[in-house]
């Protein structure tokens, strides 16, 4: 802080004396989190957190330019500037860290089962070594063992490397670097400098159209007005000017913010923060700062990987010991090992993970989500809670008239995006009235190159309430641009914040009539305080205290659905006293503003988007809660959520039962009311136990009023209960709550860019209703990855029971390492795979969110069905392949127990069987491996029947069906595949596979067909009795 | 997705509070709050443990089934199923020797001294190997069906040929298969192949270009004395390499140096004994390790000294 010299700088202010107290801003505690392992100190993620506090809008220009040394007409001097740019360094945002490359790439290769499967390599290897330096030819089967485990590890690991970096590599897409230029005053000259390279104390021209360079403090305006709604996400563009209006700095008029833009009109200021230290550099900061963590299903894989890899170092470090005591070579006991190892650890399941998520992922951008991490595909499934932001998300973001109120009626608009909602009648005189007024009062126009464009999709320049308004008379009228041209207008005075309305005089467009016509638009109140009759059914009536009350009726009845109502009135003046060719003055008006005749009211909302309402009752139904986290005002906010049916029909919030019995909101019970809508500053007053009581009594929640802290926090409570959160945004506000939620999810088209920095996910069309899809493919692709894994881990067991019996029983080897590594990456991959592409069984959208504590990818009911019935059918079938070759070849089963020693022993070349043949080395390594072939296919066998009844979980396969063609494919391809090892000449020197006899394809047959009626056996006994025991045990 | 019961519209499953590793492994072990031992109360593992009883028997009845049908039907205990070609033994028999190390994986026959202790391993074993052939009775008659086969005169079905010990005098148990001379006696066996018939190497004109000198010109000799001794598998023994062809000394193939063809083919005749040449190393360098390989020739035997076709291979080393 030396550095700065001051003690008044901008770090001493927002650091502040305090020290980290382990609470937020709020007072409330911390939430445990891990510090960041990076360079940030744990406080400065906390200053962060906290909400923005500097003083450089209170203080008045003088003292600014003071505190800064320098000018507002000239400028700072070249150099000071050079030498503030050497101490702050350029302005910009420092990019967010990023894991390198070969970091990530390490991860790959050695995370997982990689390691395990690395031990069994060098373990391989160093078999080989001391063979090879103990005895002259040794066999090469270790050293080919060891390269084949280690080629696996690298392909597989390069394998999810390139999958990783294929989605990462979306994001760079939306990276749109157009360098920014600024305009700046230096030493009184006016220079165009790169963003970049603006300093503190710099004072700044900004016009229309431009992005604010820095956070900036207005010193001169004219009309100047910026859209923050990136920053706070209210959707109107704000007018800013000198005047310090608010202690709050985003709130305050004389401040604008880093990479908001300008809409309106010119300004200058002076830079005072810039870089990292701005707003939105802060909330980018708070957003990279965040620990994430584990998505839920790394998680499930993490839990599996260490249930697999225990299993398989407990039964390698028992049978390695087992063999010792058997009084086995230590090396044979190694090599063991590195069979059970081998045999134990799925080589190619996580690639299998790996590729279902990913067709998963193609899958939902195809259905407009585009998926940046490949694990957040399954996030969105488990997904508990959605913090939805309104605006964009929810709303079309775009003002639309909802509501006029004429002829002593409320007339409704049409607000859906396609015009199919309600008509109304447009030849009353009260309409036509209205209608002109709305026409002519209205400087909004039409961009141009915009013919094709439906109406409500045309981009308009100027306010968004005017066009709202030309829209809905551009559909009403038809050309509003050839209407305003024959009542050419003579003179305005727009709308300012004294005034509150806005006037114009036009020329008449009707030949028989000469005179003016006045209209007037603006605030409600203010406009009737200007009128004296009102256009009642075509009639000019007084306006008296009973027309006034209807007036406040419609009025408050619109207000309280969180519309913005407008007034409008006209007047025609007489031609005697304005003939044409009158100089009207508007500055100071020649003509009246007084005793107008009162026309009536039109309201505006953003109104909400057409399939929103279907996706929020799909959410419910689905278990999920939606609540809604906005920048706006409550009571929009309500009434956007009552529409959409966050708030359904019939819940009330403690306001409104208080209203209903008429009693104090103290004296409602809380737990009564299902609804709730919570302002910022009253979330500002909570304790984290108070926030959770409301999560958690609650189940239809509105946050109105919020800052991008209190999202975070938000979305911090509803994990600390236990939810999988999903928060959709598009804002830079938003982006510290997308980073922190378990999945966030950015708007594609109205995005910023940090929100998609910060999001897991990008909604390409910003529709809420993309969302619903992204939960059912998530949750089937829960479903249908049990499914895959239920499926590779059942060949474990006719994988390990061969080495166990080699051990145990001293029979010659059923199965080898090598043809374990071919089902495992060969035969079993394709079918597991397919099993991706699975229909859901029921309609997984009916059903409750899955528990992440309990309901686990990998349940101890899978491994049971896996390892425990299914697998130890297909291990007897491979042993009886085995026992029906080494018989029919002279091996009867008796003999094979207690042979193993005599039989891999080179010496001997003489072994006898039980016909009294006698066998060379060479020609009974030769049946071996006919066995292990033999072996293996008949694993492939159960396999077909394993795939078919892994298909369903529940369901009958005929009820099923045989449709997944990506999965008749597998059987086709694991049965061609089987084959191809088996007969292809020269598979015996390559992999030591030999071609079988067709009848030895077919003994595995009957274990085949047993495991298929026992499955539907057992199905068939869940659906009878649901939650019954076998359900409880068996039903993955 | 087993689903708590007490839950209510969107409320969602509270963390699990955590608890130090000690504690929940003696909950899982013992749990005396659900009464549950190893994650279950005695009553689940009562049921689990019968599921899986019945599970278990049934998966063993199918397999025994499946086991006990095809032994019955498809194997013949007296014929193998698959022979020669038709199975994996192929057609090519192998040479063993005796006797054999302790050490399954080693081919050294090693011993120190002329001393009975030193050698009483190696006799030990060639009286076990041929104690067979010394119980079947030493003249025809005696065993049941035993046939005094001679080169004319086959045996008929179901019976087996002879084998003379006396005709490996001195490689006899009597004379401790001349171990103590430091001259010692490997006996070679040819592997039986069921139904395997030789094809001899008969025709003095014809022999390949690779037989041994020696070897050829034996076979010219025996033929020249008698044509029938033509057919017969053919033995030659010889060092490895040159330094061990000069250390292997003098060899005797005992009784003749070959396998009588009568004796073929193998068919599991009750009684029969594979026919034996005793190779007497008359007098072999020691003190120093010899290479042996000994080739059977005949034209189905196939020969390949890395794939160990058609040969045996032992070291000899005496000190």
């Amino acid at each position: 802080m030396g550095e700065h010299g001051r003690t008044d700088s901008y770090r001493v202010a927002t650091i502040g004396p305090i020290k980290d107290d382990n609470r937020t801003a709020d007072g409330q505690y911390k939430t445990r989190r891990k510090p960041p392992a990076k360079k940030r100190k744990p406080g400065d993620l906390d200053d962060l957190k906290q909400e923005l506090d500097i003083d450089f809008h209170k203080i008045t220009p003088e003292e600014l330019y003071q505190r800064f040394q320098t000018h507002p007409e000239n400028g700072l001097s070249h150099a000071k500037a050079k030498e503030n740019l050497e101490r702050d360094g350029p302005n910009a945002l420092t990019p967010p860290k990023q894991t390198p490359e070969w970091v990530k790439f390490c991860k790959n290769l050695f995370g997982g089962f990689a390691l395990l499967l690395w031990i069994g390599a060098i373990l391989c290897f160093i078999a080989y070594g001391i063979q090879a330096s103990t005895v002259e030819e040794p066999a090469d089967d270790n050293l080919y063992l060891g390269i084949v485990l280690a080629a696996v590890v690298i392909v597989t690991g390069i394998f999810s490397y390139y999958q990783e970096s294929k989605s990462s590599k979306i994001m760079e897409s939306f990276k749109n670097m157009v360098p920014q230029f600024a305009t700046v005053i230096r030493e009184g000259e006016k220079l165009t400098l790169r963003a970049e390279d603006l300093v503190l104390g710099d004072i700044v021209e900004v016009k229309f159209g431009d992005r604010i360079p820095a956070d900036v403090r207005i010193i001169e305006a004219r009309g100047f007005k910026v859209d923050n709604s990136s920053l706070t996400g209210e959707s109107e563009p704000q007018s800013r000017g000198a005047e310090f209006t608010h202690e709050n700095p985003l709130e305050t008029k004389n401040l604008a913010f880093f990479s908001t833009n300008a809409v309106e009109g010119t300004a200058k200021g002076i830079v005072i923060c810039c870089g990292d230290n701005t707003v939105m550099g802060r909330i980018a900061g708070l957003a990279s700062g965040l620990d994430t963590g584990e998505t839920p299903i790394a998680k499930e894989i993490h839990h599996f990987i260490h249930l697999i890899t225990g299993v398989a170092v407990f039964l390698g470090v028992t049978f390695f010991l087992i063999a010792f005591i058997l009084g086995y070579h230590w090396l044979d006991a190694v090599i063991f090992l590195i069979g059970i190892i081998v045999a134990n650890v799925p080589e190619g399941l996580l690639a299998t993970v790996t590729v279902c998520l990913t067709l998963t992922a193609k899958r939902m951008a195809s259905k407009n989500c585009l998926v940046k991490n490949l694990e957040a595909v399954e996030t969105l499934g488990s997904t508990s809670t959605i913090c939805s932001d309104k605006t964009g998300t929810l709303t079309q973001n775009r003002m639309t008239v909802a509501h006029m109120w004429f002829d002593n009626q409320i007339i409704e608009a049409d607000t859906t995006e396609d015009q199919s909602g309600v008509q109304y009648d447009r030849t009353s005189p009260g309409f036509k009235a209205l209608a002109k007024i709305a026409t002519l009062c209205n400087r909004a126009e039409f961009k141009g190159g915009q013919d094709g464009v439906p109406i409500l999709k045309k981009e308009v320049a100027g306010d968004a309430s005017e066009a709202a308004l030309l829209k809905c008379m551009e559909l009403a009228l038809g050309d509003v641009l050839s209407i305003r041209k024959r009542n050419k207008k003579v003179c305005e005075i727009p709308f300012n914040s004294t005034n509150k309305y806005q006037v114009s005089i036009h020329e008449s467009d009707d030949p028989s009539d000469p005179r003016h016509l006045l209209v007037m638009k603006g605030a409600p109140e203010r406009i009737l305080e200007r009128c004296s009759t009102i256009f009642i059914g075509g009639k000019e009536k007084v306006l008296d205290e009973e027309m006034k009350e209807a007036f406040n009726n419609a009025y408050l009845e619109l207000g309280g659905l969180g519309e913005r109502v407008l007034g409008f009135c006209d007047l025609q003046l007489p031609s005697d006293k304005y003939p044409i060719g009158y100089k009207f003055n508007t500055d100071d008006p020649n003509f009246p503003l007084e005793n107008l005749r009162f026309v009536g009211l039109m309201s505006m909302i953003d109104p909400p988007r057409a399939a929103v309402p279907d996706a929020v009752a799909k959410c419910r139904s689905a278990g999920i809660k939606v609540i809604m986290v906005t920048g706006d005002h409550p009571i929009t906010a309500k009434a956007i959520a009552k529409s959409v049916g966050i708030i359904s029909e019939g819940n009330e919030t403690v306001e409104d039962i208080a209203a209903r019995l008429n009693i104090p909101v103290s004296e409602v019970n809380p737990r009564e009311a299902k609804a709730a809508v919570v302002h910022g500053t009253e979330l500002r007053e909570l304790n984290s136990d108070q926030l959770d009581e409301i999560l958690k009594y609650h189940t239809e929640i509105v946050f109105a009023r919020t800052s991008p802290q209190q999202k975070l926090i938000i979305v911090e409570g509803c994990q600390r209960l236990g939810a999988i959160v999903a928060v959709t945004g598009d804002g830079v506000n938003d982006s510290p709550a997308l980073k922190k939620a378990d999945i966030g999810v950015a708007m594609g088209i109205a995005g910023s860019d940090v929100s998609k920095q910060a999001a897991d996910m990008i909604l390409l069309d910003d529709n809420f209703a993309s969302i619903v899809t992204g939960v059912e493919e998530g949750r089937l692709i829960f479903d249908n990855l049990k499914k895959s894994i239920a499926y590779t881990l059942t060949s474990n067991i006719p994988e390990i029971s061969p080495f166990l019996a080699f051990i145990l029983c001293d029979i010659p080897l059923p199965l080898g390492t090598v043809t374990i590594l071919c089902i495992d990456l060969g035969t079993d991959m394709v079918p597991a795979i397919s099993l991706a592409y699975e229909e859901a069984e029921s309609d997984i959208m009916k059903r409750q969110p899955r528990n992440p504590f309990t309901d686990k990818l990998v349940n101890e009911r899978l491994i049971s069905m896996a390892y425990g019935q299914i697998g130890m059918i297909q291990a007897a079938a491979g042993f009886f392949v085995y026992f029906v070759i080494m018989a029919e070849n002279g091996f009867l089963p008796t003999k094979l127990f207690g042979i193993r020693k005599q039989w891999d022993s080179k010496a001997i070349n003489d072994l006898t069987d039980s016909y009294g043949q006698e066998w060379t080395y060479r020609d009974r390594k030769a049946l071996e491996f006919t066995c292990h072939t033999a072996f293996f296919v008949s694993i492939v066998v159960v396999q077909w029947a394993d795939l078919i009844i892994c298909k369903t979980r529940r369901n009958s396969i005929i009820h099923q069906g045989m449709r997944n063609w990506a999965l008749n494919f597998g059987l086709i391809f694991e049965t061609a595949l089987a084959a191809f090892l088996s007969y292809t000449p020269g598979m015996d020197k390559g992999l030591r596979m030999y071609p079988l006899k067709f009848v030895w394809w077919l003994p595995a047959i009957p274990f085949m067909l047993s495991i298929f009626i026992y499955d539907e056996i057992r199905r068939f006994y869940l659906r009878r009795n649901p939650g019954g025991w076998l359900e409880q045990e068996t039903y993955y | 997705m087993i689903r708590n019961p007490r839950l209510q519209e969107f409320q969602i499953e509270t963390k699990p509070e955590r608890k130090p590793g000690r504690q929940k492994f003696t909950e899982f072990l013992r749990n005396t709050e659900t009464g549950t031992i190893l994650g279950r109360t005695p009553e689940s593992w009562g049921k689990i443990l019968i599921f899986y009883l019945i599970f278990y028997s049934a998966l063993f009845a199918l397999a025994s089934i499946c086991m006990v049908t095809f032994l019955q039907q498809y194997i013949n205990p007296r014929v193998p199923r698959l022979q020669q070609d038709y199975g994996l033994i192929g057609t090519s028999p192998g040479l063993g020797f005796r006797p054999l190390p302790p050490d399954v994986r080693s081919t050294l026959i090693w011993y120190k001294g002329t001393g009975y202790e030193s050698y009483k391993y190696w006799e030990d074993q060639l009286i076990d190997f041929l104690s067979v052939y010394k119980k079947k009775g030493q003249t025809a008659g005696a065993g049941q069906n035993i046939f005094n086969c001679d080169f004319k005169h086959s045996p008929p079905p179901g019976k087996v040929c002879d084998v003379d010990i006396q005709g490996w005098s001195p490689c006899i148990q009597e004379n401790h298969f001349s171990y103590h001379l430091f001259s010692p006696c490997i006996f070679l066996k040819l592997n039986r192949i069921y139904g395997w018939r030789p094809e001899f190497y008969n025709d003095t004109r014809h022999l390949p270009k690779e037989m041994p000198k020696d070897l050829v010109s034996h076979i010219k000799n025996i033929t020249a004395y008698n044509k029938d001794y033509a057919n017969m598998v053919w033995i030659s023994c010889q060092g490895e390499t040159p330094a061990d062809k000069e250390n292997i000394g003098p060899i005797t193939y005992l009784p003749y140096q070959g396998f009588p063809g009568y004796f073929y083919p193998y068919e599991n005749a009750e009684g029969y004994l594979s026919p034996l040449v005793a190779i007497h190393l008359v007098k072999p360098n020691t003190g120093i390790l010899i290479n042996i390989e000994c080739r059977a020739w005949a034209k189905n035997i196939k020969y390949d000294r890395k794939e160990r076709l058609g040969v045996v291979h032992f070291e000899l080393m005496l000190q």
